[in-house]
């Protein structure tokens, strides 16, 4: 049988890209058998997204060629074919949503390949089945969730019932609920016979393929099962990529554990193979040294008091968004926010800036009170800063430097004075000044972009730092980048408030954490205390993260490891404690 | 009331699901009521008529079981320059054969003046119930897809229905983005210190406050264009020879006997004017 997809040699430069500039595809050759599971890896920029989009003839090769199905992309009599046979679901839901409502969405492609109203009708029922989204046929896009949205793009795909299905970083702005729908019916499809090519920066989902594809420069660097990938740590570590946290933990852990087997990939199978804790070496006597309790120096800098906010109030439109939550962040220190999608996260962040102003109940940041009527909405907002989701998605200049000086402009910073500021913000997060401040704020990495947020926002020296998905689809390099400056500012005494939804993220960096669920307070305290109620937490579509996992499950085995370590370095903290324990004969 | 929720002030789209007489009418035959009366209301050249229309709008908003409240608010934001034209009306018509009612300075009003500044009046408000109507009845979807079904026949004129289609639907589907795109910018401008939404500042400076928003807006949109052209290629639009489509429509009693009574309103009307 022929392969699905033959790729041969395939060059591609973007049009209008510098003399200087390296090609986006150098030379790749590739070819993907029907029923394949596929991951498609590597750093911002390394061309796995102008790979895949040759994959069903949006761009076709300068040199070289692609087959599909043996059908050759360059020629414009196949498309229809080539299009109904690779489906492609993209990174950014909203702008994937083409119709009005979601089943005459699903109808596009099927009505483009011309087929009979009835026949239309089916496969949309079918599709929607599939992506169970039954539920909102009748809904406009722009009301549903990135989750259901996403769900909705793969419904319309499904419905041009395709053989082979590309998610590019289709998982990116998911919440974890959102992201477990969309893998469990990737695997759902694969079972079936769908061939699945998944781009993505997160290591635990390419670990579920049956081969990963890694890229680098525009070529294939490494092709193999994710076990002989996920091996070669050293070399992916100088791509910008990782290990899958699993098999990270697993080699922390290794000197304690000997037994733990190299090639973990996946939580499930770190879990079952922790083994139980050998008494005779370990003395009874040895206990787990406590977690240090966040210090809290008495102050705080925001409160939150049974705040309620409705969207569209007065209106057949009204929506509640917050009921009677409260919320209190101590200072200096990192508060978390977690939830699903539409959980309220983003509208408590934005009230606790001033952009939205109590409706109901009380908010205090700083010295400001927001519900007075005279309260100083500027003051408020330079008191503390809000880094939007996605933030380079609203960038106002043209060139960086620009970019960073708005804010302190506005503020009243002038000349030399201003382009101080934006010298030193810039360099504190490591963009050199005379390097940057002309580059344009389109034409960055996504890690650098991040950073030119960031700094958009400490340029105004803002005491309280909210922070809204901070690492949202950047890949880990750059991941890793963006919460080492975090931990920095938390160092210099900033107050981060941070909404995120990668809980190892929040385990790193915060001290307690707020868990939303509909707008409503489901559970705060501090980071043990939180991701240790696990069924609490699956029970809102959250699981806590690995670390606090395994060292729950090294609690349970008998090993004297604290059951609240919520980060592989308290959980290694306290296995070399123990060790440290241990009497020499 | 929020200063950032600009997706509820557009009036377009807005929809409000409901299962009303009116709801049940095939798309097409509210499209082509809607299409007939708001050229016939623009120009009705009488106060009775307008009256009538008027009447027969508000009618229709209260078997729709639509909040009166609620629609009869779309006339709050246009009231001042419904007031001021009414004005301008009544003191620049002449006066002619009719008689003068008070004179202001160099102005004067007559009896003319004022029927002409209530028909204005009274047009524009007529005018903006109905459309308020319309939007709220009337789906994005249905107007797209009872559209295509009434203009389809053009095309074998050569009028290139599916792709106005096409156009008109994406317009419309991206008006609650631009709007939540507009929300976004102008929280990121104001979350970095800008005027947005605190309350300062006067008319004119809150018009001047719009132009940053303006470029950034631009350059958002045409991403998305960029990409919702992506997503549509990979769907493979424009690619075969024909096009179908999921809805089809069907004509019943209750659409011809709404089509009777608007045209038999249209007839009264001629007679009473």
């Amino acid at each position: 049988m022929r392969p699905l997809v033959v790729v041969d040699r395939l060059t591609y430069r973007h049009p209008g890209s510098e003399p200087s500039q390296r090609n986006a595809l150098d030379g790749v050759s590739l070819q993907i058998e029907a029923g394949e599971y596929v991951a498609l890896i590597g750093s911002n920029g390394s061309g796995k997204t102008t790979l895949a989009r040759h994959l069903n003839a949006l761009l076709v090769p300068a040199q070289g060629t692609v087959l599909i199905d043996g059908l050759d992309t360059r020629d414009r009599a196949n498309y229809p074919r080539i299009r109904s046979t690779v489906g492609m679901v993209f990174q950014r839901p909203e702008d994937q949503m083409i119709a009005t409502t979601v089943e005459e969405d699903v109808a596009f492609g099927p009505e483009n390949l011309g087929l009979p109203p009835d026949e239309i009708r089916r496969r949309v029922e079918d599709a929607l089945e599939q992506a169970s989204i039954t539920a909102l046929r009748h809904r406009p896009p722009y009301q549903l969730s990135a989750g259901q949205m996403q769900r909705v793009a793969l419904a319309g795909v499904l419905a041009m019932r395709p053989a082979c299905i590309i998610f590019d970083e289709a998982t990116a702005m998911l919440d974890p609920r959102g992201r477990e729908t969309l893998l469990s019916l990737m695997r759902d499809l694969h079972q079936n016979g769908t061939t699945i090519i998944h781009i993505t920066h997160f290591m635990e989902e390419a670990a579920e393929a049956g081969r990963v594809l890694v890229m680098h420069a525009g070529q294939i660097v490494m092709d193999g099962t994710p076990a002989q990938i996920f091996a070669r740590a050293r070399a992916l570590s100088d791509l910008g990529l990782e290990c899958p946290p699993a098999m990270a933990i697993a080699d922390e852990l290794r000197p304690w554990l000997p037994s733990l087997p190299a090639g973990v990939v996946s939580a499930e199978e770190l879990l079952a193979a922790i083994p139980p804790a050998m008494t005779p070496y370990i003395p009874q006597q040895i206990t787990a040294p406590p977690i240090s309790p966040e210090k809290s120096n008495g102050f705080s800098a925001i409160e939150v008091n049974r705040l309620s906010h409705w969207y569209g109030r007065g209106t057949p439109f009204e929506r509640q968004s917050l009921d009677q939550v409260t919320m209190k962040v101590a200072g200096k220190s990192a508060a978390g926010l977690a939830g699903a999608t539409g959980s309220g996260k983003t509208t408590l962040l934005q009230h606790l800036n001033g952009l939205y102003l109590p409706q109901q109940g009380t908010v205090r940041v700083g010295a400001h009170d927001l519900n007075q009527a005279d309260v100083d909405l500027r003051g408020v907002r330079r008191y503390s800063g809000l880094l939007f989701q996605i933030p380079e998605n609203h960038f106002f200049e043209e060139f960086v430097g620009d970019e960073i000086a708005y804010g302190p402009r506005l503020a009243g910073l002038k000349e030399e004075v201003l382009r101080q500021r934006v010298r030193e913000t810039m360099e504190a997060l490591g963009l050199p000044f005379e390097a940057f401040k002309d580059r344009r704020t389109y034409a960055l990495s996504g890690g650098e972009r991040r950073k030119v947020a960031l700094a958009s926002v400490l340029a105004v020296h803002p005491e309280i730092l909210l922070l809204d998905e901070p690492t949202a689809g950047l890949d880990p390099a750059s991941r890793r980048d963006v919460l080492a400056l975090l931990r920095r500012q938390l160092d210099l005494g900033k107050t981060l408030v941070i909404s995120s939804h990668r809980m190892t993220d929040l385990a790193e960096l915060a001290g307690s954490i707020t868990i939303l669920q509909s707008g409503r307070l489901e559970l705060d305290g501090p980071v043990h205390q939180v991701f240790r109620q696990e069924d609490q937490l699956r029970q809102v579509g959250l699981r806590s993260p690995l670390p606090a996992r395994v060292s729950r499950r090294l609690h349970e085995q008998g090993w004297p490891v604290s059951p609240e370590a919520v980060t592989t370095g308290q959980v290694v903290e306290s296995l070399r404690a123990m060790h440290n324990q241990i009497p020499y004969e | 009331m929020n200063n950032f929720e600009y997706l509820n002030r557009v009036a377009i789209g807005q929809y409000i699901p409901g299962s009303a007489f009116i709801y049940r009418l095939d798309a097409r035959t509210r499209i082509l009521i809607y299409f007939v009366f708001i050229p016939l209301v623009a120009f009705l050249p009488s106060i009775r008529g307008v009256l009538a229309c008027l009447l027969a709008v508000l009618l229709a908003i209260t078997a729709s079981r639509i909040p009166p409240g609620f629609a009869l608010r779309s006339l709050l934001a246009p009231l001042p320059f419904l007031v001021f034209i009414a004005l301008v009306q009544l003191f620049s018509v002449p006066a002619g054969d009719s008689s003068i009612l008070f004179r202001l300075g160099p102005l004067t009003a007559s009896i003319a003046g004022v029927e002409a500044g209530l028909l204005l009046a009274l047009r524009f408000a007529t005018l903006i119930l109905l459309v308020a109507l319309a939007t709220f009845t009337l789906s994005t979807s249905e107007l797209v897809y009872g559209l295509r079904s009434l203009l389809r026949p053009l095309s074998r004129l050569g009028f290139p229905s599916e792709d106005f289609i096409q156009i008109v639907q994406i317009t419309l589907r991206f008006i609650p983005f631009l709007a939540l795109s507009a929300e976004r910018i102008a929280k990121a401008q104001a979350a970095r210190g800008a005027d947005w939404g605190t309350k300062r500042g006067s008319l004119l400076r809150r018009a001047r406050d719009v132009v940053p928003l303006i470029i950034p807006l631009f350059v958002t949109t045409l991403r998305q264009a960029e990409n919702l052209a992506l997503a549509m290629d990979a769907r493979a639009y424009a690619t075969g020879e024909t096009v179908t489509s999921l809805r089809q429509f069907q004509f019943r009693l209750a659409d011809y006997i709404a089509m009777a009574a608007a045209f038999f309103f249209i007839l009264g009307l001629i007679y009473i004017i």
